[in-house]
C-alpha cells in the first residue's frame, strides 16, 4: 500500500489528459486480496479504480474521483498455457507482447494486438475491449475471451464462463469485457488462442492522394480479399515518422498504405500480386511486396512508429479514435480536413482503413492553453462528424473520463438508461471507477463546438 | 377470457386487426409443447413490438417471441403462453452496402433471403445453423446458433455488431452500432444474443459478412475412434485453415450416407471442410492426406454441399429424438465420445475446433433409461469442466432431466432479467426456468 504524495502522483494519471489524486494505492497479489480491498471500499463507500499499465487513452485508469487505485502489476502470472485446448489462463497484470512471446513457443497467438502491446496489460485490454491493426480478420478482444474471474463491487468473487464455448445462460463474460472497470475488477481471464498463421506478406504502396489509397482499400475488399491488416498514414504522419525515425519514405507523399496478408502461402502469393496490381492501377508511385518476415517487419516499422513519432514530433497531442462504416471514410476525411483548417490545427491521421477506425492525432502546444481548447473543440467536431456518418465516438480506446457526455451523440436517453440498469444492478453505490463510461442522467454542458 | 378482452383490444389497436390472431384454430398453430397462446400478434415495426410488450407486461401476459418457429424446441418446456409476438412481418433489409461488408436487417429476414441478397455481391453471412434456411436472423441471434463453419467464422456472438431491441417498458433501444470496432458504452448486445427472447425482443440486427469463398471441398475418411480424434486435434492445432472439422460416429455417418465413405461399426468418420481459393484448397488436401493417411475421399461441388447440409442436420432434432449438446474443452472430446452408451443406437457428431458434441439416441421409449443415460453424459461433461444441455426431446424428459442442468451464476442472471423485464413477461421460463 502506498500513501506518500510522490507515489500517489505516479498513479494520478494515465495516457490521457484526465487527472485525479488517489487517497491510497494498493498493489494486491491475489484475487482474495483484491476482494478484501473492494469489500472495505464497499463498506465505506470509497471509490476504487483498477489499473494495469496506465496506457489508457481516455482517462479510464485515472482516479478522477479520488479513492483507492488498485494496481494489478503484481498479478502478472501466466497461470496456464493449455495448448491442447487453445486456451491460456492469465492474471490481469500480464503484458500483451511478452504473452505473445510465450504463446509463440506453442505456435499460438492471442489475436488482439493493440499498438500499446509492448506495455499494456491483458487486464487493461479486456477492460477496454482493445482492438489493434490485426482485428480486421479475427475480431476484437471480446471475441477471444471465454472466461473471467471477477471481483464485483460488493467484493464478492465470481467466475463467469470457462474453457468450454457457449455455457448455458446469459453471456456475462461478454457484458464485462469492455466495461472499463466500472462493473468490477477482473482478476483472472481464460483467453482463446489461435494457431499462428503459416505465413504473412506485406504490401506497401505510396500514393499522391489520400483518396487513391482509400480507393485501393475499397477495391481490395471488393475483390474478396480478407487482409489481416489495412493501414493508412497521411502526409503529416509520414513527415512525423521521417523526422523521428527516417526510413526513406517520401515526405511529399499524401498517403502510405500497408496491407498485411496472413494465411496459407499458396493463397498469399496471388493475393499479394493482386493487391499490388490494384495499387499500380491507381497510380501508386511506389509499390513494394515484402515476402519474408524480415521484409515484412521492415515495412511495418514506419507504421508501428507512427504514434510515437507523432508524439515526439509535436509536444502534445489529443488522440481521437472515432470510427465510421468504412464506405463513409472519404467524406469523413474531407470533413476532418475542414475541421483542421477551421481550428488552425494540424491533425495527423493514421487509420485502420479496413474497419473505418480513424485515429486523428490532434497536435497542439502544451504551454498554449488556447491551443489546447481549440484541439478539444476539434476533437468534439470529429465526434459529431463521425456520429452523423453512422459511426461511433470510440473504436478501441474506450469512453473513460473524457467521452461520457459524447455518448449522447450516438445513444438516446432510452439507450443510455438501459446501459445504466446494468451499472446500477452491479454497482448500486457507484464506487467502481466512478465518472467513467456512462454520462449522468441529465446532460451537462459539453465542451467545444458542434460541427 | 372476458378479463382479457380489453387487453386484446389494446393489442389489436397496436398492430391492426389483421395482425392479431385470436381464433382457436389459428392460435393452435402456435402451440408449443402443450401450451397454446391466447393470441398471436405480428408487429409491423420495432415500435409496435415494444408497445405490444409493454401492454402485455402491464396485463401480466407472458410473451413468447417467434421467428419462423424452427428453433422453439430449445429450452425448458414453457409455462403458460399469453401472447406470441412474431417478427415475421419485420422482413426488410435496412441497409446493405457491400463495401462495408456489413448488413443491417430486420429480425424477421430469413437466412435464405439474406444469403440470396448478399450472394449477388459475392458475399455471405458466414453462419450455417442447424435446421431450415427459412429460419429468421432474429431467431438465429436470439439462440446464438452457428454450425459446422463456426471453426472459421465464429457464432452470432462474434458477428453481431449492434441490435435494436424492444423492451417491456415500451422503449426500443439501440445496442452497439454499425462498425466492426466500437467500444462506446457497455456491450449490451451480448445480453440479448443467446437469451432466447427472455430479456427483450430483437427487432433489428447489424452483422458482419464475409466474402463468398471461391470454392468448397471436403475430405472424408473413416478411422478407428482414437485415430479420428487424434487426426482432428492435429488439424485443429495446425496452421491449415479448415472451416469444418467434425467427427461422426457410424450411425450419424449412415444417416448422412456420404456415398464416398462407409464406416465400420468401430470406426468414426472424420469430415473436414475446406473453403477458399482453389490453390489453397488443393494444397490443404495434400497436407491432410499426409496427416491422415491415403485413404481419404475427396468431395466437391454438389456432393460437398450435400454433406455440409447433412452436418447441419445432425445438430437439429430428428424424428422427435432427444438431442443433447455437450460443451467441453477441446481435448475432452474423446472422453465424451467414449462415454456414449453402446445401446440405444446413439448418433453423435463432435465439432473438433469448438468442443461441442451433439448426441442423440435413436431409441428413447424408456424415458427413465434415457434420462439415466443423459444424466451420465452430463456428469461426465461436468467432471471435465464442461456442461450438457438437453436441446430437444419429449416434454416429460425435458422436465425430468432438467434441460439446462445447474446454470452457474443463475442468481445474477435472474437479477439481470428482473432489471430489464421486471414483470417476468418474456421467455415463458425457457431459459431460466
Amino acid at each position: 500500500m502506498l500513501t506518500q504524495p510522490a507515489d500517489l502522483l505516479v498513479y494520478s494519471y494515465d495516457s490521457s489528459t484526465a487527472r485525479g489524486t488517489p487517497d491510497a494505492v494498493v498493489l494486491p497479489a491475489s484475487t482474495e486480496e483484491v476482494s478484501q480491498v473492494v469489500k472495505l471500499c464497499h463498506q465505506r463507500r470509497i471509490p476504487f479504480v483498477a489499473r494495469g499499465a496506465g496506457t489508457n487513452l481516455s482517462g479510464g485508469a485515472a482516479p478522477t474521483h479520488g479513492g483507492v487505485v488498485i494496481g494489478l502489476s503484481r498479478m502478472s502470472k501466466v497461470l496456464e498455457v493449455d495448448a491442447a485446448n487453445q486456451r491460456a489462463v492469465v492474471q490481469p497484470g500480464v503484458v500483451n507482447l511478452p504473452l505473445q512471446g510465450v504463446l509463440a513457443r506453442y505456435g499460438l497467438q492471442f489475436c488482439p494486438d493493440p499498438a500499446s502491446q509492448k506495455v499494456s496489460t491483458i487486464g487493461g485490454n479486456v477492460a477496454e475491449n482493445a482492438g489493434g491493426p490485426h482485428c480486421l480478420k479475427h475480431g476484437v478482444t471480446t471475441n477471444h475471451v471465454l472466461g473471467l474471474t471477477v471481483v464485483l463491487p460488493s467484493g464478492e468473487v465470481r467466475r463467469f464462463g470457462g474453457k468450454a464455448l457457449d455455457p448455458p445462460g446469459y453471456d456475462l463474460v461478454g457484458l464485462f469485457v469492455g466495461s472499463e472497470g466500472t462493473l468490477g475488477i477482473v482478476t483472472e481471464m481464460v483467453l482463446r488462442l489461435r494457431p499462428l498463421p503459416e505465413s504473412t506478406q506485406v504490401v506497401v504502396a505510396i500514393f499522391d492522394t489520400l483518396e487513391a489509397s482509400g480507393e485501393a482499400v475499397s477495391r481490395i475488399i471488393a475483390a474478396g480479399i480478407v487482409a489481416a491488416a489495412l493501414e493508412i498514414m497521411d502526409r503529416s504522419t509520414i513527415q512525423a515518422v521521417e523526422a523521428s525515425f527516417p526510413s526513406g519514405l517520401p515526405t511529399d507523399a499524401e498517403a502510405f498504405l500497408l496491407i498485411e496478408l496472413a494465411g496459407l502461402r499458396e493463397a498469399l502469393d496471388r493475393q499479394a500480386e493482386q493487391c499490388a496490381a490494384i495499387c499500380r492501377e491507381l497510380s501508386a508511385r511506389q509499390v513494394e511486396i515484402g515476402r519474408t518476415p524480415e521484409d515484412s517487419d521492415r515495412l511495418w516499422t514506419a507504421r508501428r512508429s507512427a504514434f510515437g513519432a507523432t508524439a515526439r514530433w509535436s509536444p502534445a497531442m489529443l488522440v481521437n479514435d472515432a470510427t465510421v462504416p468504412r464506405t463513409r471514410l472519404p467524406e469523413v476525411l474531407r470533413q476532418i480536413q475542414q475541421i483542421e483548417r477551421r481550428h488552425g490545427l494540424r491533425i495527423a491521421k493514421v487509420f485502420h482503413a479496413g474497419d473505418g477506425n480513424l485515429h486523428s492525432n490532434i497536435l497542439f502546444k502544451r504551454d498554449d492553453p488556447k491551443e489546447l481548447e481549440r484541439a478539444k473543440a476539434a476533437s468534439v467536431d470529429i465526434f459529431h462528424v463521425c456520429a452523423a456518418a453512422g459511426g461511433t465516438i470510440t473504436g478501441e480506446h474506450g469512453v473513460g473520463a473524457e467521452k461520457p457526455e459524447y455518448l449522447r451523440l450516438i445513444y438516446s436517453a432510452a439507450d443510455l438508461a438501459a446501459q445504466r440498469k446494468l451499472k446500477q444492478l452491479l454497482d448500486p453505490f457507484g464506487i467502481a471507477n466512478p465518472g467513467k463510461v456512462l454520462p449522468p442522467e441529465e446532460p451537462t454542458a459539453m465542451a467545444g463546438s458542434a460541427a | 377470457m372476458t378479463g382479457l378482452t380489453p387487453t386484446l383490444r389494446e393489442l389489436e389497436e397496436i398492430v391492426g386487426a389483421p395482425h392479431l390472431l385470436t381464433a382457436t384454430d389459428a392460435r393452435a398453430q402456435y402451440a408449443l409443447e402443450g401450451q397454446t397462446p391466447l393470441a398471436v400478434a405480428s408487429p409491423g415495426s420495432g415500435e409496435e413490438a415494444a408497445a405490444l410488450l409493454r401492454t402485455a407486461s402491464q396485463a401480466k401476459l407472458s410473451v413468447l417471441l417467434r421467428g419462423a418457429g424452427h428453433h422453439l424446441y430449445l429450452g425448458a418446456p414453457p409455462g403458460p403462453i399469453g401472447l406470441v409476438v412474431s417478427v415475421a412481418r419485420l422482413n426488410q433489409i435496412v441497409a446493405y452496402d457491400a463495401e462495408d461488408v456489413t448488413v443491417t436487417l430486420q429480425a424477421g429476414v430469413t437466412l435464405e433471403a439474406l444469403q440470396k441478397i448478399v450472394g449477388a455481391r459475392r458475399q455471405m453471412l458466414p453462419l450455417d445453423p442447424p435446421g431450415p434456411a427459412s429460419a429468421t436472423l432474429g431467431g438465429i441471434v436470439s439462440a446464438n446458433l452457428a454450425g459446422p463453419m463456426r471453426m472459421a467464422y465464429g457464432s452470432p456472438r462474434d458477428l453481431v455488431l449492434g441490435l435494436r431491441v424492444a423492451l417491456t417498458n415500451g422503449e426500443v433501444i439501440k445496442t452497439g452500432g454499425r462498425t466492426v470496432k466500437n467500444v462506446a458504452g457497455y456491450d449490451l448486445s451480448k445480453l440479448f444474443i443467446g437469451a432466447l427472447g427472455s430479456v427483450g425482443a430483437v427487432v433489428e440486427i447489424t452483422l458482419r459478412l464475409a466474402p463468398l469463398p471461391q470454392a468448397r471441398a471436403m475430405v472424408v475418411t473413416a478411422l478407428p475412434p482414437a485415430e479420428a480424434c487424434a487426426g482432428a486435434a492435429q488439424l485443429v492445432s495446425s496452421r491449415l485453415e479448415a472451416a469444418t472439422c467434425e467427427i461422426l460416429n457410424q450411425a450419424a455417418a449412415e444417416r448422412l450416407a456420404p456415398s464416398a465413405v462407409s464406416a465400420g461399426p468401430d470406426e468414426q468418420v472424420l469430415v473436414i471442410g475446406l473453403l477458399g481459393e482453389q490453390e489453397a484448397i488443393r494444397r490443404q488436401e495434400r497436407d491432410i492426406r499426409g496427416l491422415l493417411g491415403g485413404n481419404c475421399a475427396w468431395l466437391e461441388g454438389a456432393e460437398a454441399d450435400a454433406l455440409w447440409r447433412g452436418l447441419r442436420s445432425l445438430a437439429y432434432p430428428h424424428n422427435g429424438a432427444p438431442l443433447m449438446r455437450i460443451g467441453v474443452p477441446l481435448s475432452e472430446i474423446p472422453t465424451i465420445l467414449a462415454a456414449i452408451p453402446a445401446r440405444q443406437g446413439w448418433q453423435t457428431t463432435a465439432r473438433a475446433a469448438d468442443g461441442l458434441v451433439y448426441a442423440s439416441p435413436s431409441v428413447w421409449d424408456d424415458l427413465e433409461d434415457t434420462r439415466r443415460a443423459l444424466t451420465g453424459l452430463r456428469s461426465q461433461a461436468e467432471s471435465v469442466g464442461g456442461y450438457a444441455v438437453l436441446e430437444s426431446g419429449p416434454v416429460a424428459l425435458k422436465r425430468a432431466l432438467p434441460v439446462w442442468g445447474d446454470i452457474a451464476n443463475a442468481d445474477l442472471m435472474r437479477a439481470l432479467k428482473q432489471a430489464y423485464d421486471p414483470e417476468g413477461t418474456l421467455g415463458c421460463g425457457r431459459l431460466l426456468p
